[in-house]
């Protein structure tokens, strides 16, 4: 009898278990909550890498770059040793399009260190108009257009919070640019690379603000820049600032959180090798494409995570010289102020209006 | 015989029930205040069932600042939840615990932008927890540091 008793409590025990476990309570008093503090005294509170109201980051995006007509100059090209190659020439150009997708994926993500590393890959279509061809023929450099100019690149960011106020941010990478194509692929040791580090202040949950250095191709050619980064979103969260001088910089309306438009600027620029061409490939020529894109952008939530990012503009071009890698290595100009070494061939494109569309998946 | 098997079928029960017990007092350890790395809000996990939920219960700017009222969840793309207070909003849900110090099968809201994510708990030591929201899979995800807090006076007791 006693057994059956035992057993009798072991049931009744198991069962009424699941209801004791209720620990919730509705609770309308939170003063209890205000005076409180890390259990471990030795924990410490790190800055986040973002501020309340800026546009998503991108985790995956898949995007389509067109430009309109514009006409392309150029002057003559030399050899190395001094030989002409090609006359000066012009080109009307017809529509300039192509994909571009990518991605950025957290390595390590946690409030004392974020790492992400992100792959890119765009891609450049030039649909040639052909009239008024020189009775020299076209231009070498102008010829090579008939081939797509890609970019596949590797990037890294790297957010170190120092405190619950400053920060060290750090961005590299490294892409291969020319007119290369996958049949016939550049060397890795075309690669270029870009870097920059900033130390910053977060003051608060709405403003950041940064100053560092960069090595950049962004204006065509290799430049060490210093980079200013703002970012600010006013008290109501319906204006903000989304600022790394000289690269980008937008003000932002949030219309709500899932409708932001933003009118600003972005500086884009490339090196690219011109490498299809056997004859070119011995001149050791590289483009150096820089262009400032003004810009207004609408981005908005399609469903849940899935964004979309509507942008239209004017493209400005601000430079399009063709270089010389001089025994193997970039001229250094810095602006004029380091050496003022002319360009195997100048350039220059009209500026035609553009529109670029993506879908992005964006980051939590 | 018979007394026999009616003791073992009781030992085999005990044996059920304590490892029962067991499994859900390591999973009661995540049961208390916490606060995510940005400062911005403290959750408090409860336990209801077998499952854990987190509730906002301070947050560091409490009041709108335009409106001066007490901060609602005005980002919620279900229009009717509007109206409904931030504080006391349950933005973790449904959490069960798995064993090896981890919460599984839940979802974390982000009031900031009204977005509801999978999400993981990954109680690393006694006081901290690895929060990881993801869309789809875990590899596109982000994962935050959330630390306990305990009251103040408490501690000062103790020293």
């Amino acid at each position: 009898m006693k057994t059956y008793y035992l057993l009798g409590i072991s049931l009744l025990s198991l069962g009424t278990l699941k209801a004791q476990v209720d620990s919730t309570a509705e609770e309308d008093d939170f003063s209890m909550y205000e005076e409180l503090d890390f259990a471990d005294e030795g924990a410490k509170r790190y800055c986040s890498p973002k501020i309340e109201g800026l546009s998503p980051a991108q985790l995956i995006y898949f995007g389509y770059d067109v430009q309109g007509p514009y006409t392309m100059s150029a002057d003559s090209l030399y050899s190395k040793s001094g030989q002409p190659i090609s006359g000066e020439d012009e080109m009307k150009m017809g529509l300039t399009h192509g994909i571009r997708l990518g991605c950025n994926i957290p390595v390590i993500s946690k409030t004392s260190l974020v790492w992400q590393m992100g792959l890119n890959y765009w891609q450049t279509n030039f649909e040639g108009v052909e009239q008024d061809i020189p009775a020299g023929g076209r231009n070498t450099v102008i010829d090579q257009h008939k081939n797509a100019f890609r970019t596949l690149g590797l990037n890294t960011t790297i957010f170190k919070p120092l405190d619950d106020k400053q920060f060290i941010l750090f961005q590299g990478s490294a892409d291969l640019n020319g007119d290369y194509s996958f049949s016939d692929f550049m060397p890795l040791n075309y690669l270029k690379y870009s870097a920059a580090v900033l130390w910053g202040k977060r003051p608060s949950e709405k403003k950041q603000w940064g100053v560092g250095l960069a090595r950049t191709y962004r204006v065509g050619e290799l430049n060490y820049i210093p980079v200013v980064m703002y970012n600010w979103t006013d008290a109501t969260n319906k204006w903000g600032t989304e600022i790394l001088f000289p690269a980008r910089a937008a003000v932002r309306r949030t219309i709500n959180p899932r409708n932001l438009v933003l009118a600003g600027f972005e500086l884009q620029g490339q090196s690219y090798r011109l490498y299809r061409d056997q004859d070119l490939r011995a001149e050791d020529l590289e483009i150096r494409r820089g262009e400032i894109r003004v810009r207004m952008e609408y981005q908005f939530s399609l469903k849940d995570f899935l964004w979309v990012s509507a942008q239209a503009g004017y493209r400005i071009n601000y430079r399009y010289h063709t270089d010389r890698l001089d025994g193997g290595k970039e001229t250094l100009r810095a602006f004029g102020l380091v050496s003022d070494a002319p360009y195997a061939m100048e350039s220059t494109l009209t500026n035609p209006f553009y529109v670029s569309v993506s879908l992005n998946l964006v980051s939590p | 015989m018979k007394k026999l098997s009616l003791l073992a079928l009781i030992g085999i029960m005990l044996f059920s029930m304590t490892a029962f017990v067991s499994q859900n007092t390591d999973g009661d350890r995540l049961l208390g205040v916490w606060e995510p790395s940005n400062g911005r809000a403290r959750v408090k996990i409860d336990k209801i069932g077998d499952k854990f939920f987190g509730r906002i219960v301070w947050l560091k700017e409490a009041k709108d600042p335009v409106s001066g009222e007490p901060k609602t969840d005005k980002n919620n793309p279900d229009e009717s939840l509007r109206n409904v207070p931030l504080k006391g909003y349950r933005m973790l849900k449904d959490f069960v615990y798995k064993g090896n110090d981890v919460w599984e099968e839940g979802t974390i809201y982000d009031p900031l932008n009204g977005n509801t994510y999978s999400c993981t708990i990954k109680m690393t030591d006694k006081n901290t927890l690895d929060i990881r929201g993801y869309i789809g899979v875990s590899a596109l995800g982000r994962t935050d540091i959330w630390k306990r807090l305990e009251i103040k006076s408490k501690k000062k007791s103790k020293k």
